[in-house]
């Protein structure tokens, strides 16, 4: 099978997945309490006023009408208005989609570069105190829960040593680097990565600690393989043999796990903006459900789902490419 | 070169591995000489220290394994020269004691001067990188050996890191060199692959085992070594496709007149290639001697015993006889201070409770066992009695055996 219809298939079988969620978040409005009338009309309001309003937000009608307007409108683009801010919600959505992207990718390459080097050296020096180490940091960093790890970074840090800021961030990564270019001004481009710091060292330790704990117990299996042997055998450096032959073969159901890594954090990274006040999906996703702001809850949860399949694809391409023994079928 | 003298000469050499549960003493003084261009066969059953032999040649051994004495004297007046400055006191006319050099020159030994292959061609090679690739590597990293010598102290032997980054990224970054890749694509010819242009391009899960093997011999060869060590290479393969892969090292030999050093328990392949042979047990060559003389008049029972337990297609001499018992333990506390093989030999003596009498280390060509048996012929009188090792050993007549027994026993309690 072609690399393209490949992609062609998995987009397809992506479709239906979306598709899945659509539906589940849709039907998650009809399976929580509380009408959304009751945050956005007054506290005092007549049952006409009530009326009306449900009227106007289209909760009047009948369930699957509402369904087929609501795809209908998705097709479209349109996730309907935000009860409270009166926009569109697709809007408030895409504006925050770079925030949380840069988050998590800022976190996911950390930790790639942290740990998968850390990982290699701890397999290879095996029972030696690099290898404690980095045992005991992986250890320490899958126990430490995330909303911990940064209320600790931003009291040590930022209020004591002063070091870093706290809380919502001035500029985005695009805006920062078309001052950059523009302007020659790296005022923005600074105050980016001052701002990136915090939240992504707090996103990353887990992910980092797991990695290495996979980099490790992967590179050890693949060390004790016939085939290590045999490159030792053929004068290969043990860099080449480490790197080339035993890495590459580990790095294959690491690739599977970092997908999906990176997949949760888009839309795990909740707490994590909560605590930062990181103006991403995550904060958005709060604020939403607490005045209970329907389409933007709706929305938001479906474009962390549409990350997560393309990640998905992405990673099941990669996979491909990284093993020759499984075919894209 | 000088044409005298063997191009191995490997005295007393001693490997061990240091385990949780004591100190195995999987090869403990093994002696051989082998000549430039014969075959030499090391025939033993699993357990026996054959492959741990070959991989202490080759400076292979991993942790928890080392060689712990001995000597490995290779012949190679290039060696010697370029290696005199720096490690005078593994230097000896034209021999080169293997174990005294640093490791990083004996990496560049392999390949170049020693070279192997494996017994499971599937798993030795590495599946996510195309055959042709892994040759040409080899190709690669023993030209690198042999013009800059000096390069191959670095950690990376000038690869570069971010040239292997690269090539994860782009696929037309390849790692190995036009040339390398052409030689790669020569000697699948060389070994007789069809369409070695294609086939290089393949990876391993699309070979099958005998082409894979064939493979591997060219691998080996991508060095040009003096020496090739097969490990067991026939092993995992079809009886036809064993044919096949002996007859390549066959003509191997003849056209290069290479050294091969065989490593297996299969007496049929021995018989096919070797010129001389070493009957391996417990760690320990037993018998020693020129192909002929082994297989036609063994002396030690082992070998005897090994030979009498394969079928014979000519006559039907009745029943196969197994050697009774099982391969001993190699465990550093628990071999016993006598013959290794008494507790399973038909013709024990008392004698066997001593330590038999080491092999010559020299006489290269003669007839040798590490045996009584050697000495003189068996005596039906002091022949041990049956079940003489099954436990009542401390009944037995002989007091010495029985308070070293005993010691064994308290030692065990001690631990508990």
């Amino acid at each position: 099978m072609s690399q393209y219809q490949f992609l062609i298939r998995r987009g397809l079988q992506g479709l239906l997945v979306v598709w899945g969620v659509v539906t589940l978040v849709f039907l998650l409005r009809f399976m929580t309490p509380g009408s959304p009338v009751d945050f956005v009309a007054p506290l005092d309001a007549s049952p006409e006023l009530r009326a009306q309003i449900a009227r106007n937000l289209g909760l009047d009608q009948p369930i699957y009408v509402q369904y087929a307007q609501y795809l209908g409108g998705l097709i479209q683009g349109d996730m309907g208005y935000s009860y409270i801010r009166g926009r569109p919600a697709s809007g408030i959505i895409v504006s925050r989609i770079p925030a949380t992207l840069e988050l998590a990718v800022a976190a996911t390459v950390v930790a790639i570069i942290c740990s998968i080097p850390l990982g290699v050296l701890s397999a290879t020096r095996r029972h030696q105190p690099t290898d404690y180490a980095a045992t005991t940091f992986s250890l320490v960093g899958i126990s430490t829960p995330n909303f911990w790890l940064g209320i600790m970074l931003i009291m040590v840090v930022s209020v004591g040593l002063g070091i870093l800021p706290t809380s919502r961030r001035p500029i985005g990564l695009i805006p920062a680097i078309e001052l950059l270019i523009f302007q020659f001004e790296t005022v923005g481009i600074r105050a980016w990565i001052a701002h990136m710091i915090l939240p992504a060292v707090t996103l990353g330790t887990y992910f980092t600690a797991m990695i290495v704990r996979l980099t490790r117990s992967g590179m050890l299996d693949q060390l004790g393989q016939p085939y290590v042997e045999a490159a030792r055998a053929k004068g290969l450096p043990e860099t080449l043999v480490t790197y080339k032959h035993a890495l590459r073969n580990t790095m294959i159901p690491i690739i599977t796990v970092l997908g999906l890594q990176l997949g949760s954090l888009i839309g795990g990274a909740v707490i994590t903006e909560f605590v930062f006040n990181w103006p991403g999906l995550g904060t958005l996703i709060i604020d939403a459900i607490r005045v209970r702001d329907w389409p933007i809850i709706q929305g938001a949860l479906i474009v962390i789902g549409i990350g997560f399949v393309v990640i998905n694809i992405v990673v099941d391409a990669l996979y491909a490419r990284l093993n020759p023994r499984v075919s894209l079928e | 070169m000088t044409r005298n003298g063997p191009i191995l000469r490997v005295e007393g050499l001693e490997t061990r591995f240091f385990t949780e549960e004591g100190q195995v003493n999987a090869v403990h003084g093994v002696d051989m000489e082998i000549d430039d261009g014969e075959v030499f066969g090391v025939v033993g059953e699993s357990g026996s220290g054959k492959s741990v032999t070959a991989l202490s040649l080759l400076g292979l051994l991993e942790s928890p394994g080392r060689v712990t004495g001995g000597e490995i004297w290779y012949r190679s007046a290039e060696l010697a020269d370029s290696v005199a400055e720096e490690t005078p006191t593994a230097v000896d006319g034209d021999y080169v004691n293997l174990l005294g050099l640093p490791d990083r020159v004996r990496r560049t030994l392999r390949g170049t001067h020693f070279s192997m292959i494996f017994q499971d061609p599937m798993s030795s090679f590495n599946p996510s990188l195309t055959v042709g690739e892994q040759i040409a590597e080899a190709v690669e990293a023993q030209q690198r050996a042999r013009s800059n010598p000096r390069s191959v102290a670095s950690r990376t032997q000038g690869y570069g890191l971010s040239q292997y980054l690269m090539s994860f990224v782009s696929s037309s970054r390849k790692y190995v060199s036009e040339e390398s890749r052409d030689r790669a694509v020569e000697l699948l010819e060389m070994v007789g692959i069809p369409d070695p242009v294609l086939r290089a391009e393949e990876y391993p899960h699309e070979y099958s085992g005998g082409m894979l093997q064939r493979a591997m011999v060219a691998q080996a060869l991508a060095g040009e070594p003096n020496v090739l060590i097969a490990d067991e290479p026939t092993t995992a393969l079809d009886v036809t496709i064993q044919a096949q892969v002996l007859d390549l090292l066959d003509e191997i030999q003849a056209e290069t007149g290479m050294t091969i050093l065989i490593i297996t328990h299969n007496l049929g392949v021995v018989a096919r290639m070797c010129d001389r042979v070493g009957v391996m047990y417990a760690g320990e060559i037993v018998e020693r001697g020129a192909l002929a003389d082994v297989f036609d008049s063994p002396v030690h029972p082992y070998t005897q015993g090994l030979l009498g337990s394969v079928p014979d297609l000519g006559g039907s001499s009745g029943r196969l006889q197994p050697i009774a018992g099982n391969v001993p333990s190699l465990l550093d506390h628990e071999m016993p201070d006598r013959c290794y093989f008494a507790d399973r030999c038909p013709k024990a003596m008392e004698a066997c409770l001593r330590k038999p009498p080491e092999l010559p280390v020299d006489g290269a060509a003669g007839h040798t066992a590490k045996c009584y048996l050697a000495e003189e012929p068996f005596d039906e009188s002091t022949a041990l009695p049956d079940g003489y090792f099954e436990g009542g050993s401390t009944d037995a007549a002989d007091p010495a055996d029985a308070s070293g027994a005993a010691e064994v026993a308290s030692d065990g309690g001690e631990s508990e």
